[in-house]
């Protein structure tokens, strides 16, 4: 991930969010970019595409059909 | 103990033996509000009729022999994100300045079920983010050990209501150490519990995966005495646990002879400098609770920066779904300092949110392995005396990774108590950490350290 975001990157996520910002407000973000590049560098490890998440449904009994 | 304010478990004792007014004890927390809530700022809101009203509902049922419990006829404070039915509940921002909530959250209904005596609800960073803000409604909560100081936050008036003793106990929610940073900075204990032990349902969010509530108060004993009451299944919180509840202070006197504690010296010496006196007062706690009997063994985990990272994208993401709507539509309305923070939320791509929480796991499980053969970690909970109220910085999750957000990430019970006072006069604190639901072993170790040192014996001067 870039360390440094262009003028038009900051412009295209601005738009997808639908944040409407100021000039200065988008100044001060692009400043804090390197932050979060370096945040996303950090959490990505070479752990291959089997390392996926858990996802736990808190099944209840209702949903089970043990209330009945 | 300071005889003016006495600690929820002497109140107790005394409320059980007629020997203590809940109503007077009422009396004496409002009378302090009157008297330093100008300069602490640690109410937004009173609830000085319901207040009386409920002491002296309680004070009856105690003359009857109808006493509930230890937290009944105890003044509190609910963090003002905390829903109260019929009582304002702003989450420190103009945009919910008028609501009014239909219903109370389950844990304000469960300390009113306990018996507590609600004195009003307290100051919050906005939606529990971002900081000191000055273009608020209301102004920020300020240190009772020095008003030009900081409390931390985002639990701001609760740690200074409690210190102040303007209540004897209170509600925080913790994020990423907003129970932790608070109890810290004003010197009071604040546990955040295991992820989904208190249900967070009526709480608005900050970040659903890594918020806890939990209580804040003058002693260990005194949170764990709160968490009895809080704990437990709820149907209204998805994430709430099934544990079964033990009994928080059955641990407490048993001394802690032989229990392991872990301390992580790199997140303090190496990853996140701390002051001096902040340096001194961990080392001095080792030698306590050496001298009480425990094993001290070096604990190592991955870098704090590690930690930070993996907590903030999480949380930043979180945030910015949950306050999507606004964000869009009224983002002028929060203040500069959640602007901030909402803004962010653009810069954080799908993909990083789920390497965070595949980050995340690895960390967990990690930390997992560290505390194998240990009862409890022992960390910094904040690098130094709390900072002047004016020089709290924008960007601060970028300059300096936090010592309390690795247990929000891990969803591990951690609390914060007083290890003494820094040059500055201000209090410095520790940090313990338990296993997942061995809460007790936490306020075991807690209470031990606090009946050891002195430290709980001195209350802010403003208060003589």
């Amino acid at each position: 991930m870039a360390a440094e975001i262009s003028d038009e990157a900051l412009d295209f996520l601005l738009a997808r969010s639908g944040l409407a910002l100021t000039p200065a407000q988008k100044a001060e973000l692009k400043s804090v970019y390197a932050g979060i590049a370096g945040m996303a560098e950090r959490v990505r490890k070479p752990r291959g595409h089997m390392a996926e998440l858990a996802h736990v449904y808190d099944f209840t009994p209702a949903d089970l059909g043990e209330d009945r | 103990m300071t005889a003016a304010i006495p600690t929820i478990a002497e109140a107790a004792k005394l409320i059980a033996a007629k020997q203590l007014s809940p109503v007077e004890l009422t009396q004496a927390c409002l009378d302090r509000v009157r008297k330093l809530d100008n300069r602490l700022c640690a109410f937004v809101h009173l609830t000085e009729k319901r207040a009386l009203a409920e002491a002296r509902a309680a004070e009856a049922a105690v003359m009857a022999g109808g006493r509930k419990g230890p937290l009944h006829g105890i003044p509190i404070g609910l963090k003002d994100i905390v829903d109260t039915k019929g009582i304002p509940t702003t989450c420190g921002s103009k945009i919910l300045q008028d609501n009014i909530p239909d219903d109370d959250a389950t844990c304000a209904e469960k300390l009113a079920h306990a018996g507590t005596v609600l004195i009003g609800k307290t100051t919050t960073h906005e939606f529990a983010d971002g900081g000191p803000s000055f273009d608020l409604p209301k102004p920020p909560a300020r240190n009772p050990w020095n008003t030009d100081h900081f409390t931390a936050g985002s639990s701001s008036g609760t740690g200074a209501a409690v210190a102040a003793g303007l209540v004897l106990g209170g509600i925080g929610t913790d994020t990423g150490g907003s129970i932790r940073g608070p109890a810290a900075l004003c010197g009071i204990a604040g546990i955040k519990p295991t992820y989904g032990l208190v249900s967070r349902a009526g709480v608005a969010p900050a970040a659903f995966s890594l918020d806890h509530i939990g209580p804040m108060a003058w002693t260990a004993e005194d949170c764990a005495l709160m968490l009895q009451a809080l704990a437990g299944p709820d149907p209204r919180d998805p994430a709430s646990a099934t544990q079964p509840i033990p009994d928080y202070t059955a641990l407490l006197g048993s001394g802690i002879k032989g229990l392991k504690i872990g301390v992580i010296h790199h997140f303090h010496e190496t990853d996140c400098k701390v002051s001096e006196g902040t340096r001194r007062g961990i080392d001095a706690a080792i030698a306590t609770f050496r001298e009480l009997g425990a094993e001290i063994r070096e604990a190592q985990l991955s870098p704090l920066q590690d930690w930070q990272a993996c907590g903030s994208l999480i949380s930043i993401t979180e945030r910015a779904a949950a306050y999507d709507e606004w964000a869009k539509t009224r983002l002028g309305d929060f203040s500069g300092r959640v602007q901030r923070r909402l803004m962010l939320g653009a810069l954080v791509s799908g993909v990083d949110y789920v390497q965070a929480l595949r980050r995340r796991r690895e960390l967990r499980a990690e930390l997992q392995a560290a505390m194998s053969g240990l009862d409890v970690v022992l960390t910094a909970a904040a690098p130094g005396e709390a900072p002047k109220i004016d020089n709290v910085p924008i960007w601060d999750l970028f300059e300096r990774p936090s010592f309390t957000i690795p247990f929000n990430v891990s969803g591990y019970p951690a609390i914060s108590i007083c290890s003494g006072y820094g040059e500055g006069g201000l209090p410095l604190a520790i940090q313990l950490v338990g296993k997942p639901f061995q809460e007790p072993t936490l306020f075991r170790v807690a209470d031990a350290f606090e009946k050891a040192t002195p430290f709980r014996n001195t209350r802010p001067a403003l208060v003589a």
